[in-house]
């Protein structure tokens, strides 16, 4: 068994770094690389050189290309000693592209020869001049970078090895200030703490917690109220930023960030400021020198750990996919196995016939079009909520999107089950134990439904685990803030990170789908064995 | 059948001699083994079986009725997806408003849409378009498929290898290939064939291969690959008969599904292009007409057209695969 589940695990590792390989070359090589601009309006007001420029950094920003301006190869030499203020500030690359002091030319060279070498390809634009000859034209002046195409394996590299990101406390970069790194251990987390105008604890909470300082996130380890009720940033998974669809924010974040009005409570600042807001003080992170910045963050904290998130009153993308999607399979599997049980007793009456009719009213169906057909019966006949509205605090809204899933998947398990039970009702071991002498309920029982199930229980991990992924088509006829639709927004967005992100996501629910399905088969039939049998 | 009396020969009137008449035979080993059985012509059969229920008929003459007038209507209604009605009263009107307005005939049956354009003229248009794509994808892939997965099922070095392109691409999402095929080339009909073939028959080929696998080691096939039968003829006589049901089956279910598809496409944004109005784009572009009350023609007549056409091609395939399985012959 050992065995067998390494050489699996092993495979599947395998299988999703080559799924996420290829849709690394499908959008990074294969893509037409300008469709990022389609509906970019900077893009349109850009002119002549700063154009070009303005794209190649865009390109380097959607994870395309690395790309080194002149300027930016200037200012690390100033900053690693290399070159003094007077050298960096009288070599700067001429808007008018004609270098005509030496010491500029012996460094564009240098620039030039260092890239070049590494693999990169010099851009060199020359200015660009208005009819009469004197002027620039806008955004004509001259520019000079480089830039290089990042290979496949390498991004593949980065990806995996940046797969899970641990806190340290090494984290905030050395030079900052910051006084002792350290991690502490609390049994009483200050943000359950309260004081009076004298700074005296009035109140505080047992909840231990594990705080951090040097670290990104403030807490590593706390308690609160919200599912699973105990948290931990220790180790977090790095699926990669977002660029569109939530600008600088991690995929996995995206996913799981909850959304919908503010939710507003009574919260202790640490600095004792006591009043009604919305931040989760518990997902502080650094955010260098801010403290200092802003008036707002001095009134309310001690420290650089002033970035949280805004809890908020719904649930996040994969939060209410999964509701639906869970409630739904739930409801399909105590539907469809009744369902199919009947129908393969009473084969070829009229039950029989009912349910196949409207299986292949399913099958055949467009699934938009019958989705559509619920949705305008139960909006006009049970006047259930037309739409998803995530402030609407009733139950309602749920009903429609979970039927519109139910419904269709009932089909399937009918489908399957009827279909397995005949065939085990024709099989000779049944008409043995008929013959042996067994009631009709026995056989049924212990054997025909016993052996029916074994195919049914191997889908079950599936479809439990492709309730995170979300429905596309439910989702948006009925507008759920859910996670189906993510995929097709970031392709629409031209959205890389999150692509790449997500395909990496599904494919690990679908390898770890079929392994908890093979395992559980194993368990429910014990004539499955994983274990190579000496003979 | 005894003849009657009337027809019984008077052997005299033959003329022949007593030695012609009553020669004696000699025994035939090679005749002796001879099994005379009824006549049994295959497709015979199966069009019998097929047309014994009279579901398929209806089936049938409806789906015959759909082709030829999703064929030849929208040839002789030159409808023009991209035209400009300027007259603002001719937009969004009911079959009843549209019969008065234009008089009854086929262009106002089912009244108007958004931009003026007749209903009826839009959804056979687009029934054409949304037809031949699924009737060119479905080709392609069938072939791809059935020759791969035949190769695919016979040959154990190409089923290790097969099957672990097969575990990686299928975990590729379906619509990343898509929509990076549609943006490679520019949208339009062939780009979406395309699209749909270069993946599409990975499913069928894995399918063809397992039930090629099941039957491949059967006792007859052992015993006709000892006597030397060749690979090809045993492809062509033993596999091939035994798997017609099997495809036929698959093409009943392969053939809607492409339809279903192109409309799933459409509504999440990944057309055709914007001059192709097939079914789904039908859909697509008057879904907010669901945002008010009432059953809107303009949009529920693609549904239901794409709806009859795919139910009806899924009825006629399931049965005449059923049909065609020689098992229901008796």
């Amino acid at each position: 068994m050992k065995k067998f589940l390494l050489k699996r695990i092993i495979g599947g590792i395998l299988s999703i770094i080559a799924v996420v390989a290829i849709v690394m070359i499908l959008i990074y090589s294969l893509m037409n690389r300008q469709l990022i601009f389609q509906s970019d309006p900077l893009y349109l007001k850009k002119l002549s050189n700063d154009k070009t420029q303005y794209m190649y950094s865009k390109w380097e920003e959607y994870g395309y290309l690395d790309m080194v301006n002149y300027s930016d190869y200037m200012i690390t030499q100033l900053r690693d000693g290399k070159i003094t203020q007077e050298v960096f500030d009288s070599t700067s690359y001429p808007r008018n592209g004609k270098i005509t002091s030496d010491t500029t030319k012996k460094y564009v060279d240098e620039f030039k020869k260092v890239y070049t070498d590494k693999g990169y390809t010099i851009i060199e634009l020359e200015a660009d001049m208005m009819t009469s000859g004197r002027k620039l034209k806008t955004g004509g002046a001259a520019k000079l970078f480089a830039y290089r195409d990042i290979p496949v394996l390498k991004r593949l590299g980065t990806f995996f090895k940046s797969l899970f990101y641990s806190d340290n406390i090494h984290y905030v970069p050395e030079e900052d200030n910051i006084g002792k790194r350290k991690l502490t251990f609390t049994l009483h987390d200050p943000a359950f703490t309260e004081y009076d105008a004298n700074g005296n604890v009035v109140s505080k909470k047992f909840a231990p917690a594990i705080l951090g300082n040097g670290t990104k996130h403030k807490y590593l380890l706390y308690f609160d109220d919200r599912f699973p009720y105990v948290h931990q940033n220790f180790v977090k998974l790095n699926l990669g930023k977002s660029y569109a669809i939530n600008a600088g924010v991690d995929v996995w974040e995206t996913m799981n960030i909850p959304q919908g009005k503010n939710k507003m409570r009574m919260v202790t600042y640490p600095s004792g400021l006591r009043e009604e807001s919305a931040d989760d003080l518990h997902t502080a992170t650094y955010q260098k020198g801010s403290l200092k910045t802003n008036i707002v963050y001095e009134e309310r904290y001690l420290d650089d750990y002033t970035n949280t998130v805004t809890l908020k009153q719904g649930k996040s993308m994969v939060g209410y996919s999964f509701v639906i999607g869970i409630l739904a399979t739930i409801l399909a599997y105590v539907l469809g196995l009744p369902l199919g049980i009947w129908m393969a007793l009473r084969k070829d009456k009229l039950v029989d016939k009912i349910g196949t009719a409207y299986n292949i009213f399913i099958l055949a169906v467009p699934s938009l079009a019958y989705i559509f057909m619920f949705k305008a019966i139960g909006t006009s006949v049970f006047h259930l909520p037309r739409v998803f509205d995530m402030d609407d605090p009733g139950k309602l809204k749920y009903i429609l999107p979970i039927i519109s899933l139910t419904l269709p998947s009932v089909a399937g398990l009918m489908k399957w089950l009827r279909r397995y039970m005949v065939d085990q009702m024709n099989s000779d071991y049944v008409k043995f134990a008929r013959s042996g002498g067994l009631s009709e309920g026995e056989i049924f029982r212990k054997h025909i439904l016993k052996n029916a199930m074994i195919p049914i229980i191997h889908a079950i991990p599936g479809s439990v685990l492709g309730a995170l992924v979300g429905a596309i088509i439910t989702e948006r006829v009925y507008t759920v803030p859910g996670a189906g639709n993510m995929l097709t927004d970031a392709i629409g967005r031209y959205d890389n990170g999150v692509i790449v992100g997500l395909t990496m996501f599904y494919a690990t629910l679908s390898v770890v789908g079929l392994l908890l399905g093979d395992i559980l088969m194993a368990v429910a039939d014990p004539r499955i064995s994983f274990d190579t049998k000496e003979r | 059948m005894i003849p009657v009396k009337d027809e019984l020969y008077d052997i005299s009137d033959l003329g022949l001699t007593e030695e012609e008449l009553f020669a004696p035979v000699s025994h035939d080993a090679f005749d002796s083994e001879k099994i005379t059985a009824p006549r049994y012509s295959y497709w015979k059969s199966v069009f019998r079986v097929f047309f014994r229920n009279k579901v398929n008929i209806v089936a049938l003459a409806i789906l015959v009725a759909i082709v030829l007038f999703a064929y030849i209507y929208p040839h002789v209604s030159h409808y023009d997806p991209m035209a400009n009605i300027l007259d603002s009263e001719s937009k969004h009107l009911s079959p009843k408003e549209a019969i008065d307005k234009f008089g009854l005939n086929t262009h106002s049956v089912l009244g108007t849409g958004a931009a003026g354009q007749s209903t009826f003229d839009a959804v056979w248009y687009g029934a054409e378009i949304s037809m031949s794509l699924a009737f060119i994808c479905a080709a392609i892939n069938m072939t791809i498929g059935i020759l791969l997965g035949a190769v695919w099922g016979f040959s154990k070095k190409v089923d290790m290898f097969m099957t672990m392109i097969y575990q990686v691409i299928a975990n590729v999402p379906g619509i990343l290939v898509m929509t990076v095929m549609v943006m490679l080339f520019t949208a339009g009909f062939w780009t979406m064939v395309f699209a749909m073939t270069v993946t599409g028959w990975l499913g069928l080929a894995y399918f063809i291969r397992t039930q090629v696998l099941i039957i491949r080691d059967r006792e007859y096939n052992v015993a006709s690959r000892c006597l030397g039968t060749p690979v090809l003829r045993l492809t062509m006589k033993n596999i091939l008969p035994f798997m017609t049901s099997v495809i036929m089956l698959l093409l009943a279910e392969e053939i809607p599904s492409y339809i279903s598809y192109e409309v799933f496409l459409s509504y999440i944004g990944f057309s055709m292009g914007t001059k192709t109005i097939s079914l789904g784009r039908l859909i697509e572009m008057t879904q907010s007409s669901m945002m008010v009350p009432g059953w809107r023609l303009e949009f529920w007549a693609p549904v239901f057209l794409c709806s009859l056409i795919t139910l009806v091609l899924y009825l006629v395939g399931q049965n005449l695969g059923d049909a065609s399985d020689p098992r229901t012959h008796m």
